[in-house]
């Protein structure tokens, strides 16, 4: 990768940690008459880099948005300044603002896909990036700079690929570019706003290592909002924790990470599933010796039949009664297809599955296997009530009559930590986390042996994880289920897992016990993966600056 | 156990927030507009026997009279009370369009989950659906015309037919996008077969855009049979409709101002049907 | 451009050969078939059967089909039932004076709809923007025969302007063939405008919410700049789909406004032959419209792919 400096501008004299370059003071937020941020204060000086962490709700996002004046329709800044150099953005014409945003103070959105233009080249948005600012460039000079700012942010072939659009590129290539229209006109603060949400682990941990270089060698100012406490944790010094629209907590990342002293901060980080904590499923439920599902040579591949690309090369399995496999692998990996082949949503190509050594098929798997979502809004129908729901599975296998089928629904439902009174209700009225436990009581209303849970978590916040994940243990022992817990989150994945199968490219890699394959895995990819996951420890803390 | 308090009861009772969008798109300047002219213009064709005593089809002694007492908007070419023609005219229209588009509205949706249920069926119908846009708008009225000769029943295929692939598109393009969405598969997986996904859970979800496209539908309606009858091809004289009438005080309108009537109610429906469907389309986009 | 030419192409043909299979049975469904009508009332069997063995009627369906697609493809269409003289020469008369009209319109509806939309969207007093947009609404609810009438009124009765109906040709009087042009243009592209300025408002206001123009705008560029460089090239994909549909709607609409101004193009003969049941003429003319509607519908993916990147590198 090339030096990030094209002109060292802060080669010989570091940044003075104590200058106040950004002074955010008394920050007011509201959307219409609800208030989003109120209070929020804080002092951020030249290379110095600071997280915002919170839940859904607590107004980091919103927070980071008002920093440039930026809010969506509605919300205005009622209180406070933004000072930039002692100048108020909150208080600045448009115009004047347009000349600080980009040039001295820049953002990085959340979804690279969204936040990039689809239908201009990269090197047109580089462009327009740069013309923005700085009077008239000649135009080669600016294709210049723009591959120079695409290979910066370590796009390979930069000069080649300025005339590709955003499509063409990965995930973790757009959010590159994204960082590189921010680095445009070298910016004195970057706010990042959850910058690696959507993001494989591993991806994560690149660009998470490119926000902390060009902070460290460029002395850019960094500012990054996540709900992730490890992703802030390892790449700022200082760190603000939220709830609720305040600033409940702030410190230095290593004081806050050992001895928290708000409530709300402990509580945080009693919640984060750790890497280094050992695997609890086995005081949870015993296995069964004799394996209740087992898959062997399951093969599908996707597209036309002149192009197909494999998604599932040949994959084996076995799953026990009472027991939780954990199912690991980034995105692309054949996780969801092989959920789906599972459940029978879908035929495989080649390969087979019996269930209790018989075969399995649609009309048993409809039945014995069922399925917990990741996205707990797009997998509830906004149609049907929540008893409606949960009743519907009852329904098509034809289970007891109105009567009977109502008094499951509610047994269900008070099953999964709701009261029966939900039944009546539409999923919209609930939170995120409850409307995972419908989804859950609805996977159990045809009295299944096998859960398979795709990311069940994944969407929610972290105290809200914990309660799901809770709640998954005690029906497991309640019930004896045998759960495929597919997830992208090491550390859920072994704290829940009795074992542990790594899934690559449509292979299974690596598979054993949960503990083991944490702490000495066999295959390269697993330990690549293990690398990837962003540690908590104090010890590490700040580890990417 | 521990049970989670629930929250508060919503605002509304449950499921139809998209209902109430469309409602609160409805209370919109655009959408009360839209209501009172076609409501205005609806009831005044619904009352028209009780309005006016007037037949219709009376030719009078006096042609091109001016507004009098007996003929409160004057006479027509050919003596026959406008007032009376113009509200008749009205009722054909609206029930033509009444017709003709639920007619279209059901054949398209139909046609649309057909192509729901095979990829076969999906290439017919999809080529089903271009054939019949290949002949735009009046053209295809033109061709039907040609089989079936001018009249009511033909103006009401007519309709019909040039709305049958607008509804099936839009209702395939929903289901395509509804299909794939997880309750979808969740509902598949809880064992429901096929038919019972795509009708029960499916469809329900995408129907939403075909109400704006009704409200489309309707004010097209006119048009086809206002265009129809101006080119002396739609529902037989001496029948009134807006179009016929029109096209039959065209001719008189610089002397005759009043005969101007007929253009103003065809305008006003149609204003009133198009601002309809714009404030549903923004209920239904916010 | 691959999948242009390998999946759009043959499609938009299947449709055009399946169109005129269509139009060429909807003509032999009507009861009493053209030999009849063409040898009037009282003419005697004999006659009939004659002139059927003239026509080629007494062929199988599918001879008969055959052989009127290789009329088409020579050019040669044979004579007109009631009308009256060729019908390859009744077509050719009418056909460039509805092609000046729809291309004046269509030039029209553009010059009308974009500046129209890109003027809505950035207007800084809403009221402005309000007033346009009730001007589209308005047109698009007054059909184009009511239009014609009113603008007859307006320009040709009352102020004198313009001339009530006409046609001059545009190589021996352009002056005098653009006034007779004029009203019927503007009445044919009054209501596509209002659709094409309604859609391009839409699309530019759904552009000016996304994503990117955030990012554009936390880049500071300026926000003339966003709508011209950043929203319109995302707006214009769909816009031209549209423009695409209005043709059609252009060339429908040629049928009614031609009547109006008296215009002597193809929207007149098909009409008249419509309702004098000329067969060969409404068949043939059908055939015309559909192969150029289609050729415009495949113009337009053409340039709706090569306007939307996504599409193009599929």
């Amino acid at each position: 990768m090339t030096e990030l400096i094209d002109r060292p501008p802060l080669a010989d004299q570091p940044p003075s940690p104590t200058a106040e370059l950004l002074r955010v003071r008394e920050l007011g937020v509201a959307f219409g008459e609800r208030v989003a941020v109120r209070g929020v204060d804080f002092a951020l000086g030249a290379g110095e880099s600071l997280g915002i962490v919170g839940e859904s709700g607590s107004g980091k996002s919103t927070t980071a948005l008002a920093l440039l004046r930026m809010l969506p329709p509605g919300g205005r800044i009622t209180g406070g300044a933004v000072e930039l150099d002692g100048q108020d953005l909150a208080a600045l014409p448009e115009e004047a603002l347009r000349a600080v945003r980009g040039q001295r103070i820049a953002m990085v959105f959340q979804d690279p896909m969204s936040s990039l233009n689809p239908v201009l080249s990269v090197g047109r948005q580089l462009d327009e990036a740069l013309r923005a600012h700085g009077g008239r460039r000649p135009r080669a000079e600016r294709a210049a700079r723009a591959a120079e700012l695409l290979e910066l942010v370590g796009v390979p072939k930069a000069a080649d690929r300025l005339g590709d659009f955003p499509h063409q590129f990965s995930g973790g290539q757009r959010q590159r570019i994204m960082i590189a229209l921010a680095l445009a006109h070298d910016a004195q603060v970057l706010v990042a706003d959850e910058p690696t949400t959507a993001l494989d682990p591993t991806v994560q941990r690149q660009i998470l290592r490119l926000l902390a270089r060009i902070n460290r060698e460029r002395g850019t100012a960094l500012v990054v909002i996540s709900h992730d406490l490890g992703v802030i944790a390892e790449t700022c010094s200082r760190l603000l924790v939220m709830r609720d629209g305040e600033v409940v907590e702030r410190g230095a990342t290593a004081r806050l990470l050992t001895a928290p002293e708000h409530a709300y901060t402990r509580s945080l980080l009693a919640a984060v599933p750790r890497l280094d904590a050992p695997s609890r499923a086995a005081g949870n439920s015993t296995p069964g010796a004799e394996p209740l599902l087992v898959v062997r040579g399951l093969a599908k591949a996707y597209g036309p039949r002149r192009r197909r690309s494999p998604a599932l090369e040949s994959v084996d399995l076995d799953l026990h009664p009472g027991e939780t496999l954990g199912l690991v692998g980034e995105s692309g990996s054949g996780k969801s297809t092989l959920a789906r082949a599972l459940v029978g949503a879908h035929a495989p190509d080649a390969g087979s599955i019996s269930f209790a050594g018989q075969p399995l098929d649609g009309r048993r798997a409809r039945r014995e296997v069922q399925m917990v979502f990741q996205d707990p809004y797009a997998s509830l129908n906004p149609r049907l009530t929540v008893g409606r729901i949960i009743a519907e599975p009852l329904i098509a296998h034809k289970v007891g009559d109105r009567a009977q089928r109502q008094a499951r629904v509610a047994e269900l439902l008070e099953q999964v930590g709701l009261e029966a009174s939900a039944a009546a209700r539409s999923p919209r009225e609930f939170s995120g986390g409850q409307r995972q436990r419908i989804g859950i009581a609805r996977a159990l209303a045809p009295e299944p042996s096998v859960l398979v849970c795709d990311e069940p978590v994944s969407a929610l916040d972290v105290s809200i994880q914990a309660q799901v994940i809770d709640l998954l243990a005690r029906l497991q022992r309640e019930l004896g289920l045998a759960v495929l817990f597919i997830a992208h989150d090491l550390a859920v994945v072994r704290q829940v897992s009795h074992r542990i199968a790594v899934l690559h490219r449509g292979r299974i890699v690596e598979s054993g016990p949960a503990d083991r394959v944490v702490t000495s895995p066999e295959h390269p990819y697993t330990a690549e993966l293990l690398a990837a996951v962003p540690s908590l420890s104090p010890a590490t803390s700040g580890s990417l600056l | 156990m521990t049970t989670i308090s629930l929250p508060p009861a919503a605002r509304s009772r449950s499921g139809n927030r998209s209902r109430n969008r469309y409602v609160a798109g409805l209370r919109t300047w655009r959408g009360v507009t839209g209501l009172v002219l076609v409501g205005t213009v609806a009831l005044a064709g619904l009352l028209a026997p009780w309005l006016t005593g007037a037949d219709p089809d009376a030719q009078g002694p006096q042609a091109l009279a001016a507004p009098s007492g007996a003929h409160p908007l004057g006479t027509d070419d050919i003596g026959r009370d406008l007032l009376s023609r113009v509200l008749h005219g009205i009722l054909t229209d609206l029930s033509i369009i009444l017709t003709a588009v639920p007619a279209g509205a059901l054949t398209g949706a139909a046609l649309a989950l057909l192509a729901g249920t095979s990829r076969a069926a999906d290439l017919v119908v999809q080529r089903l659906f271009d054939l019949v846009l290949s002949f735009p708008g009046l053209i295809l009225g033109l061709a039907v015309t040609a089989i079936l000769g001018p009249g009511r029943w033909p103006v009401v295929i007519i309709i019909a037919l040039a709305e049958v692939p607008y509804f099936g598109r839009q209702l395939r393009a929903g289901v395509l996008v509804q299909r794939e969405r997880e309750y979808a598969l969740a509902a598949r997986v809880g064992g429901a077969g096929r038919a019972r996904v795509l009708l029960r859970h499916v469809l329900p979800n995408a129907v939403d855009p075909l109400v704006v496209q009704g409200a489309v539908a309707l004010s097209a309606g006119v048009f086809i049979e206002g265009a129809l009858s101006f080119l002396g091809l739609g529902v037989r004289p001496p029948e009134p409709t807006l179009g016929s009438l029109i096209s039959g005080s065209v001719a008189y309108l610089d002397t005759h101002p009043v005969l101007a009537a007929p253009l103003a109610v065809t305008t006003a429906l149609v204003l009133g049907f198009t601002l309809l469907a714009e404030a549903l389309n923004r209920g239904a986009r916010t | 451009m691959r999948t242009f030419l390998f999946k759009r192409l043959p499609s938009g043909l299947a449709v055009l050969l399946a169109a005129s299979f269509t139009v060429f049975l909807m003509l032999r469904l009507i009861p009493g078939d053209p030999a009849t009508t063409l040898a009037g009332p009282d003419a005697s069997p004999a006659t009939v059967a004659a002139i059927r063995e003239r026509l080629g009627l007494d062929a199988p369906l599918l001879s008969q089909y055959l052989h009127w697609l290789g009329q088409v493809l020579t050019g040669d269409l044979g004579p007109s039932y009631a009308i009256g003289g060729q019908v390859s020469e009744l077509i050719g008369d009418g056909l460039a004076a509805t092609f000046q009209l729809t291309l004046a319109a269509l030039l029209l509806v553009v010059l009308l709809a974009v500046p129209t939309a890109l003027y809505a969207v950035s207007a800084r007093r809403r009221a402005l923007a309000g007033a346009l947009r009730a001007l589209t609404t308005g047109a698009l609810a007054v059909p184009p025969f009511v239009t014609g009438v009113l603008l007859v009124l307006a320009f040709a009765v009352g102020l004198g302007l313009l001339p009530a109906g006409g046609h001059a040709s545009l190589f021996d009087a352009p002056d005098l063939a653009v006034q007779y042009l004029a009203l019927p243009a503007l009445c044919l592209a009054l209501p596509s405008a209002a659709i094409l300025a309604r859609y391009l408002q839409d699309g530019l206001e759904r552009a000016l919410g996304e994503d990117y123009v955030r990012t554009a705008t936390a880049l500071g560029v300026p926000r003339r700049r966003i709508l011209w460089r950043h929203a319109l090239p995302n707006a214009l994909p769909s816009a031209v789909t549209v423009l695409g549909l209005q043709i059609g709607q252009l060339i429908a609409g040629a049928v009614v406004v031609e009547r109006i101004f008296a215009w002597p193009g193809l929207g007149q003969l098909i009409e008249q032959g419509v309702s004098r049941r000329d067969y060969p003429v409404v068949q043939d003319l059908l055939l015309l419209v559909v192969a150029g509607y289609v050729a415009v519908q495949l113009l337009t993916d053409l340039l709706y792919s090569w306007l939307d990147p996504r599409v193009r590198w599929e």
